[in-house]
C-alpha cells in the first residue's frame, strides 16, 4: 500500500535527522566541557585581580582613575551585544535579542549605539537599532588578546567622552540547561567600598608597593575592565554550547518519539492489510466450498 | 628549610598552582627582585622577563617567560598575575621566530601605526625575543 510506503520513507528521514541531532549534541557536550574548563581557568585570575584592586583601593586615599569617573551629562551609551555565530541553539539568540529590545525600550532617553560580537543577534535587531560596529574574529572563540582590542576601542570611546557609559549584553551561564540574559555595566566602573571595612580587618598590615599604589591601580583598573569583558564572553560561549546541547537533546527525544509513533502506525496499517487479505482468501475459499 | 608556594595565573589559563619554592626571582618594572620565605607583604608591577622558581634540593628549578602584570606576596604565598606566561621548556622556537619577524615587519614597515599598535607590536617583539633567548639558553 502507498500509505505504508510513505510512512517508511518518513521514518527513514526522521532517523537521518536523529543521527544529525545526536551528533550535534555530542559535539556541543564536548565544547561545553571545554568552555566550562575555560571559565574555571580564568576565574582565579579574575578573582585575584578583584581582591588586589579592592585591597589597594581600600588602603589608598583620594585615588581616582578615568575609568571610575562618571560622566553625568553624557546621554550617549555603547552597548556590546555578545551572541552566537550559529543558530540551532534553542532560545539562546532570541532571548538575548528580546532582552536587548527590552533594555532599549526602557532607556529611550539615552542615545544607545549597539556593537556586536557574534552575528545572530545582529541579524535579528540590526535594522531597529543605532548600529555601531560588528567585531569579527579569526576563530569562533576570541582570545584574551583579541578581546582586549575590542575592550580598548570601547574604553577609548568612553575616555574621549563620546559615550558616557559602556555596557555589555550577554547570556550568563547558570548550568548546562539554563542561562540568564542580562545587561551589565562595564564603565564607569564602581569600586565597592562597602567591603572596605572587612578588608581592613583582614589586612591589618599594609603592603609594600613598587612603584606606587596609584601606579599599580593605573595598571590594574584597565586590566580588570578587560578581564570582566573576557569573563562575560566566556560565560556567553559556555551558555551557547549548553543551550545547543539542551535543544539538541530535546530534538533527539522528539525524533525518537516520532520514529516510535510512526513505526506503530505503519505496523498497524500493515497488520490491517494482512487481515484484509486473509479475510479475502478465507472467504474466497469458503465460497468455493459452498 | 622553609618553603613558600607560587601561583602563576593568566586570564586564559592557570599556568602553575601551589608550586613549592625556596626562592624566587621576579622581573619588576624597577628591576629584578628576589623573594625568600617570610618576605614582607608586597604588591609589585611586573615587566616582561623571566620568572625563575628555585625549587630547592628536591624540586627542579622552573623558568617562565612572563609579560606585564602584577605580583602579590602574601603570607608565604606568591601570586603572579600576568597577561601571558609560558614555561620555558615548552617554548615553540619556530613560532617565536615567526612572531618576531611579523612584529618587526610591522614596526619597520611603511604603514603608519597608531600609538596602540606601536605598543602592541613592541610588546610582541619584546616577548618573542625573550622567548627565543630563553629557548636558546636551554640548549
Amino acid at each position: 500500500m502507498a500509505n505504508i510506503k510513505e510512512l517508511k520513507m518518513k521514518i527513514k528521514s526522521t532517523k537521518g535527522t536523529l543521527k544529525i541531532t545526536s551528533a550535534m549534541k555530542l559535539v556541543s557536550a564536548a565544547k561545553l566541557a571545554k568552555a566550562q574548563q575555560a571559565i574555571q581557568s580564568s576565574r582565579p585570575y579574575a578573582e585575584e585581580l578583584d581582591q588586589t584592586i579592592k585591597t589597594i583601593s581600600a588602603l589608598v586615599e583620594n585615588y581616582s582613575h578615568s575609568y571610575l569617573e562618571a560622566k553625568p551629562g553624557n546621554q550617549m551609551e555603547a552597548l556590546l551585544v555578545i551572541s552566537a555565530n550559529k543558530g540551532l541553539c534553542g532560545a539562546y539568540n532570541s532571548a538575548l535579542a528580546k532582552e536587548v529590545r527590552k533594555y532599549l525600550a526602557a532607556n529611550t532617553d539615552k542615545e544607545i549605539k549597539v556593537f556586536f560580537v557574534g552575528k545572530k543577534v545582529k541579524e535579528l535587531i540590526e535594522k531597529e537599532v543605532n548600529f555601531g560596529k560588528m567585531y569579527e574574529f579569526d576563530k569562533t572563540d576570541p582570545s584574551f588578546l583579541e578581546l582586549e582590542t575590542v575592550g580598548n576601542e570601547l574604553a577609548n570611546l568612553f575616555l574621549q567622552g563620546e559615550v558616557g557609559t559602556v555596557k555589555v549584553a550577554y547570556n550568563q551561564f547558570n548550568s548546562a540547561i539554563s542561562f540568564t540574559s542580562m545587561v551589565k555595566q562595564l564603565l564607569p566602573m564602581s569600586l565597592d567600598l562597602h567591603e572596605k571595612a572587612t578588608l581592613e580587618e583582614k589586612f591589618p598590615f599594609d603592603f609594600r608597593y613598587e612603584p606606587t599604589p596609584a601606579e599599580i591601580l593605573d595598571t590594574l583598573i584597565p586590566e580588570t575592565f578587560t578581564a570582566t569583558l573576557y569573563t562575560s564572553l566566556l560565560d556567553a560561549v559556555a551558555a551557547e554550547h549548553g543551550s545547543r546541547m539542551a535543544s539538541m537533546d530535546n530534538a533527539v527525544t522528539n525524533c525518537k518519539e516520532q520514529v516510535r509513533t510512526q513505526t506503530l502506525k505503519m505496523n498497524k496499517l500493515r497488520q490491517a492489510a494482512i487481515t484484509t487479505e486473509l479475510t479475502e482468501v478465507v472467504s474466497g475459499a469458503e465460497s468455493l466450498n459452498g | 628549610m622553609n618553603y613558600f608556594t607560587v601561583d602563576v595565573l593568566t586570564p586564559e589559563k592557570i599556568v602553575a598552582k601551589g608550586i613549592p619554592a625556596e626562592s624566587l626571582l621576579i622581573p619588576t618594572v624597577r628591576g629584578q627582585i628576589n623573594i625568600l620565605p617570610h618576605h614582607t607583604h608586597l604588591i609589585n608591577k611586573l615587566s616582561t622577563g623571566v620568572l625563575t622558581i628555585f625549587g630547592g634540593a628536591d624540586d627542579p628549578d622552573l623558568d617562565y617567560s612572563i609579560s606585564h602584570g602584577i605580583c602579590k606576596v602574601l603570607e608565604d604565598r606568591v601570586i603572579i598575575m600576568s597577561h601571558t606566561a609560558e614555561e620555558c621548556t615548552v617554548i615553540d622556537e619556530s613560532r617565536a621566530t615567526r612572531a618576531l619577524e611579523h612584529a618587526e615587519a610591522k614596526l619597520n614597515g611603511g604603514e603608519p601605526l597608531t600609538d596602540e599598535e606601536l605598543t602592541k607590536y613592541r610588546r610582541k617583539a619584546e616577548r618573542a625575543k625573550l622567548r627565543l633567548q630563553l629557548s636558546q639558553n636551554k640548549k
